[in-house]
């Protein structure tokens, strides 16, 4: 639950505050006002991560060009983020944490949901990836610097297949660490899929009302344990592609529906159920891995597109007793009387209680 | 109306001072300001340290460590040491922390940085030719990579191990990682306990 939160210098807010003392808020305001950022803000506390693409950097105010500061009382711990030149530092209660990891292990979980999740179904396999790595490194302890650490290797390894003629005895030290690192995310991952696929069909039969059956399968360019012979075998076509071409890097989650591809054969409709059956089946897991502090739901302006079966729905199964922050561009949907919330005004930068007309 | 600026000698010096490691341009401005003025005879102090540093001081042709301009090194040369040992560090300043331990008498050699192809750091760039033709020369029996656990440190063991390899009655080992020393478990984050749970080992 989050109690409070801070902001200075971040995305379009100078100094704001906001007390939440851990119930539900509803946040009301026009385009580029500023009510994404909020959400993005607490999740950029909790997981020192972006839900939008982008740097840190970009997140800095314009006025400010020096550096942002995040903090908020979660559960009950005080979390401080600051960020500037290029430098971040981090706290629990006061006392400065040293390794991210540290930092992680004590912060809470985060679901966002949003209209870019449309991409989840229909985009690249990058998406899909990243909602897995955005879960997986939620919960196991080893995802985060595993991913970290293989991505830093990859990209060593890529510059390494440019060079004429291939210095392969560099090359080979970094295909150990890409076998190393990336045995662990296939490991995970292929738990993570095993973990999710119940929820995901669950979710997905709740929103629709249908017979019809989401489901989703972890499919591995190498799988589990074979990791090291696929990349011995492409070493050539590496080299002529200047890039390696095997690996987590490019695996793929297939979506399906009663066993047909998501992405090509779904209506629109059934695309959209199938993105929030996927972030719905996020939040089921996160809560059901840890039952003392539900994860914090970030619902970025996708209300007033949902009709109010599928809202109902989704409300409907949205874990019990975790938190809701949700952004809207108008009220008039609002059978709010579902959620007991604060309601807030967004204007340029600016939170104020929302003022019934 | 005319600029005012520092006199051209002050220029030279704060942007001398800008190129030092850690000091920024507004350190460097006031580190001259200091220098000229209530600092005036430490700095001449710190100028004929520099200078006698510069020239006083080398590096060991066999492990890297720094030692005075033709004396011998006072580690290599050291007939107590066991020369069949040779622990590898990236930078020469990693040899004072192994050897306040107290626990190692064989030899070192430092690499000077490790690979990064990111930042186009070769194996040219490095003192690896020399730790192979010192391996060969002498009798090693065992090569210790004590280098960083990041993906470069890693890489670069990887890679020197590599090498190693081939070489019979060679051993190449490696620092383990795992749970501070005297500390309870409550203290360790779930990241050091995963791998100290990889890097057990039996008892008795």
């Amino acid at each position: 639950m989050l109690h409070s939160l801070q902001l200075r210098d971040f995305r379009c807010f100078g100094q704001t505050s906001l007390h939440l003392d851990g119930k539900d808020a509803v946040f009301i305001g026009q385009n580029a006002q500023g009510k994404t950022s909020i959400l993005e803000s607490i999740c950029v506390l909790l997981r020192l991560q972006s839900p939008r693409a982008g740097t840190l950097r970009e997140m800095v105010s314009f006025e400010s060009n020096e550096g942002f500061f995040i903090g908020g009382n979660w559960s009950d711990r005080q979390l401080n983020f600051g960020y500037g030149r290029r430098l971040k530092k981090l706290s629990v209660d006061g006392s400065t944490t040293r390794k991210t990891s540290d930092y992680l292990g004590r912060s809470g979980h985060v679901v966002w949901m949003g209209n870019g999740d449309l991409q989840l179904i229909n985009g690249r396999g990058e998406g899909r990836r990243r909602y897995l790595d955005f879960i997986g490194s939620q919960i196991f302890p080893d995802y985060l610097s595993a991913l970290r650490c293989y991505e830093r290797a990859t990209r060593a390894r890529n510059n390494l297949l440019k060079n004429m003629p291939v210095p392969w005895a560099q090359v080979d030290a970094y295909t150990l660490l890409l076998v190393q690192h990336g045995e662990v995310l296939l490991r995970r991952r292929t738990e993570l899929v095993t973990l999710l696929q119940p929820w995901v069909a669950d979710a997905g039969s709740s929103l629709s009302r249908s017979t019809e059956t989401a489901s989703i399968a972890y499919q591995p360019k190498a799988v589990l344990g074979t990791l090291a012979r696929a990349l011995e075998e492409s070493r050539e076509a590496d080299a002529r592609r200047g890039q390696t071409i095997v690996g987590p890097h490019r695996d793929e989650l297939a979506l399906e529906i009663d066993g047909h591809p998501a992405g090509t054969f779904g209506s629109e409709g059934q695309q959209r159920t199938f993105a929030l059956a996927l972030k719905l089946a996020q939040a089921r897991l996160l809560a059901e891995r840890d039952d003392a502090e539900k994860p914090i739901l970030l619902i970025d302006d996708i209300f007033g597109e949902l009709d109010v079966t599928r809202r109902n729905a989704l409300l409907a199964y949205l874990p019990e007793d975790s938190q809701k922050l949700i952004t809207t561009t108008h009220l008039d949907w609002a059978e709010m009387e579902r959620i007991e919330c604060d309601i807030y005004d967004v204007k340029a930068g600016q939170l104020s209680r929302h003022q019934a007309s | 109306m005319p600029r005012i600026a520092y006199p051209e000698p002050i220029l030279r010096l704060i942007s001398g001072l800008k190129s030092l490691p850690g000091v920024g341009p507004r350190s460097a401005e006031r580190i001259a300001v200091w220098m000229l003025g209530g600092g005036k005879e430490k700095a001449d102090a710190i100028a004929q340290a520099i200078t006698e540093a510069r020239e006083g001081i080398a590096r060991c042709e066999e492990c890297g460590f720094f030692l005075l301009q033709e004396n011998p090194c006072p580690l290599c040369s050291d007939p107590e040491r066991q020369g069949d040992t040779i622990c590898v560090v990236e930078q020469p300043t990693d040899i004072l922390p192994i050897e306040r331990t107290g626990a190692f008498t064989g030899l070192y050699h430092a690499l000077g940085g490790r690979l990064s192809p990111l930042d186009n750091v070769t194996p040219q760039d490095l003192r690896i030719s020399p730790l192979i033709s010192r391996v060969q020369k002498r009798r090693v029996s065992e090569v210790i990579l004590a280098l960083g656990s990041d993906v470069e440190g890693e890489a670069t063991a990887h890679y020197l191990a590599g090498i190693f390899r081939e070489k019979e009655g060679l051993q190449v080992t490696r620092l383990a990682q795992g749970l501070p020393a005297g500390g309870g478990l409550e203290h360790a984050d779930e990241l050091t306990l995963l791998r100290a749970l990889d890097g057990r080992r039996g008892m008795g």
